[in-house]
């Protein structure tokens, strides 16, 4: 009997994962840019820091900085995430010595992340490897007992710190010490717009697909489980949104395909099928919406047809 | 759509198939800087100074403010390649105004620095320095990228670039061809939103429309609208629905993607 699942906090997800994910294993959450997988990875951090676990979010993508006002605009708090920043310095292309980034860098929480960029050092950059990062995540989960863990993404790991010869042994390694750490992880994977295979997806024990299509009149966005080992799962795509609360699931009732059309401005148009009544509060017509809403102000919940691609 | 404009001091990708209005986007959004006091450069790669002047005074902006670095690699391959730090040392903005109407410009005659994603970023690195830039368009990386091919570590080398102009402050344009679908570029993955243009011919005319792909930490319009290359510019119609034959074409395109 498997031990009780994780929940990922993404309302509707949980259902086609038959209850979550199962604990202290990787996997994947993979979708093409802006297809909302660091939100996603975002809400099941904070369904952890609400259950009361402690969670980490290591940063490759984007500058921690930039993630907690990104994250504001949907109004969340991720001040009790913590995070490592792991986006790697300007390079110097000279020949200054590189400082051993262990010693430079810790994890701290997202409310201690100031608000403008980490300079690099001017004298000396710091060099991260792979091999740092494994060194420091394994030390960080000694000293604190971790259950879940955001690698965002698994492709800026594997573009920026590995080397081409030793690539797939490299990422494997990896992914073993994250099942060795005994935490559930999701790892952000950037899929191009044609998608082939790679070793990190066959190698976790899961994957959520993120989908995002034009279909008639405007974007449509969807989810799927690709593969999920020791559990059932929900084998059907189901259509999702990204709203002013993050990312939602529809529920199978609701779904018509030609009409899950994603608005914007604009969309008032006559030909505009009603939105589902349950679905007001969260997915508002458009034609509520402001000319323009400056970026760092939280717009008021449910005034938000599409909170677009926060997630990358 | 972009819902009020970009959020300062990140990188932006802008990418579609050539004439689609990327270099025309980029300018005007430079002017946009330059009308509100603000400093603007041009990293001219793709076409030399003097031709960029003259199709954008078709356009009747005046420019002449818009500073460029020009790295046009007009003269690199008949004379021997000069080391990164002379590159540095070399290179040559000029305001648009000042651009003469010989395509070379006199730095250009005199050196032919080798072009790279490494060299440009130390170049910027010097000219940064010494003027405040908050807007920068890279015209275009697809070229620089090329230029640069045969360099170690061309994924490093773009994060590296793109964070080198975070720290500086700088909001910026990078603008691509439109990227191949089967394969991910770094830039793709680690600007903070890409814009895409497309232009296609259907029937007997041009159709153009303009997409917001993903743009991090702001709701952003997911229609695709209408677009205009008009003699002011280009010109979205955030209000109006593209045609159908024309939403076809794009639903074409991506369900092929999924």
């Amino acid at each position: 009997m498997i031990k009780e699942k994780v929940k990922t906090g993404v309302p509707g997800l949980d259902d086609m994962l038959e209850g979550g994910l199962i604990p202290a294993r990787a996997y994947i959450v993979s979708g093409t840019t802006g297809s909302g997988k660091t939100t996603l990875a975002m809400q099941f951090l904070l369904e952890g820091v609400r259950q009361g676990e402690r969670v980490v979010y290591v940063c490759l993508d984007e500058p921690p900085n930039e993630v907690k006002s990104d994250m504001r605009s949907y109004g969340w708090d991720i001040g009790r995430v913590q995070v490592f920043d792991a986006t790697p310095d300007i390079m110097s292309y000279d020949k200054t010595p590189v400082r051993d980034v262990s010693t430079e860098r810790r994890v701290f929480y997202f409310k201690d992340v100031p608000d403008t960029i980490r300079l690099t050092s001017e004298r000396s950059p710091a060099d991260m490897t792979i091999n740092t990062l494994q060194e420091i995540l394994k030390q960080e989960m000694k000293e604190r007992r971790y259950t879940r863990v955001v690698i965002d993404s698994l492709t800026s790991l594997r573009y920026f710190y590995i080397r081409t010869s030793e690539e797939n042994s490299s990422m494997m390694s990896f992914l073993r010490l994250l099942s060795d750490l005994e935490v559930t992880s999701l790892l952000t994977l950037h899929l191009p717009e044609v998608s082939k295979p790679d070793v990190e997806v066959h190698v976790a024990r899961g994957e959520i697909r993120l989908h995002k299509w034009i279909d008639g009149r405007g974007l449509v966005r969807g989810i799927t489980v690709e593969k999920y080992r020791g559990s059932s799962h929900d084998n059907r795509l189901r259509f999702m949104r990204i709203t002013s609360e993050g990312v939602v699931v529809k529920p199978l009732a609701q779904e018509k395909p030609a009409k899950q059309v994603e608005g914007g401005e604009g969309d008032e148009g006559q030909d505009e099928p009603p939105a589902p009544e349950e679905d007001q509060s969260a997915t508002a017509p458009a034609a509520l919406q402001g000319p323009t809403v400056p970026e760092d102000i939280p717009p008021p919940p449910g005034n938000m047809p599409d909170h677009g691609g926060d997630g990358i | 759509m972009l819902r009020g404009g970009l959020i300062p001091n990140r990188p932006y990708v802008v990418c579609g198939t050539t004439g689609s209005g990327k270099t025309t986007l980029g300018i005007q959004f430079l002017h946009q800087g330059v009308r509100q006091g603000e400093r603007a450069l041009l990293v001219a790669i793709d076409e030399p100074p003097a031709e960029i002047r003259e199709n954008v005074r078709a356009l009747g902006w005046d420019v002449g403010k818009i500073r460029i670095l020009d790295v046009h690699p007009t003269a690199k391959a008949f004379s021997k390649r000069v080391s990164l730090v002379e590159v540095a040392a070399q290179r040559s903005v000029a305001s648009l105004k000042d651009a003469g109407s010989s395509a070379k410009t006199e730095a250009m005659k005199q050196a032919s620095p080798d072009i790279s994603v490494q060299s440009l970023q130390l170049m910027l690195n010097q000219e940064l320095k010494e003027i405040r830039y908050s807007r920068v368009v890279i015209d275009s990386l697809t070229s620089l990228k090329k230029l640069s091919e045969g360099m170690d570590d061309m994924n490093n080398s773009i994060s590296s670039l793109l964070r080198f102009l975070s720290e500086a402050k700088v909001t910026s344009l990078i603008i691509t061809d439109l990227p191949d679908p089967t394969d991910l570029e770094p830039e793709i993955f680690i600007c903070r939103g890409e814009i895409r243009l497309h232009k296609r011919m259907i029937a007997n005319r041009i159709d153009r429309c303009i997409t917001i792909e993903k743009f991090r930490g702001s709701p952003h319009d997911t229609v695709p609208r209408p677009m205009t290359l008009t003699e002011t510019g280009i010109r979205v119609d955030a209000k109006k629905r593209i045609p159908k034959s024309s939403m076809r074409m794009l639903q074409a395109f991506t369900q092929f993607g999924r």
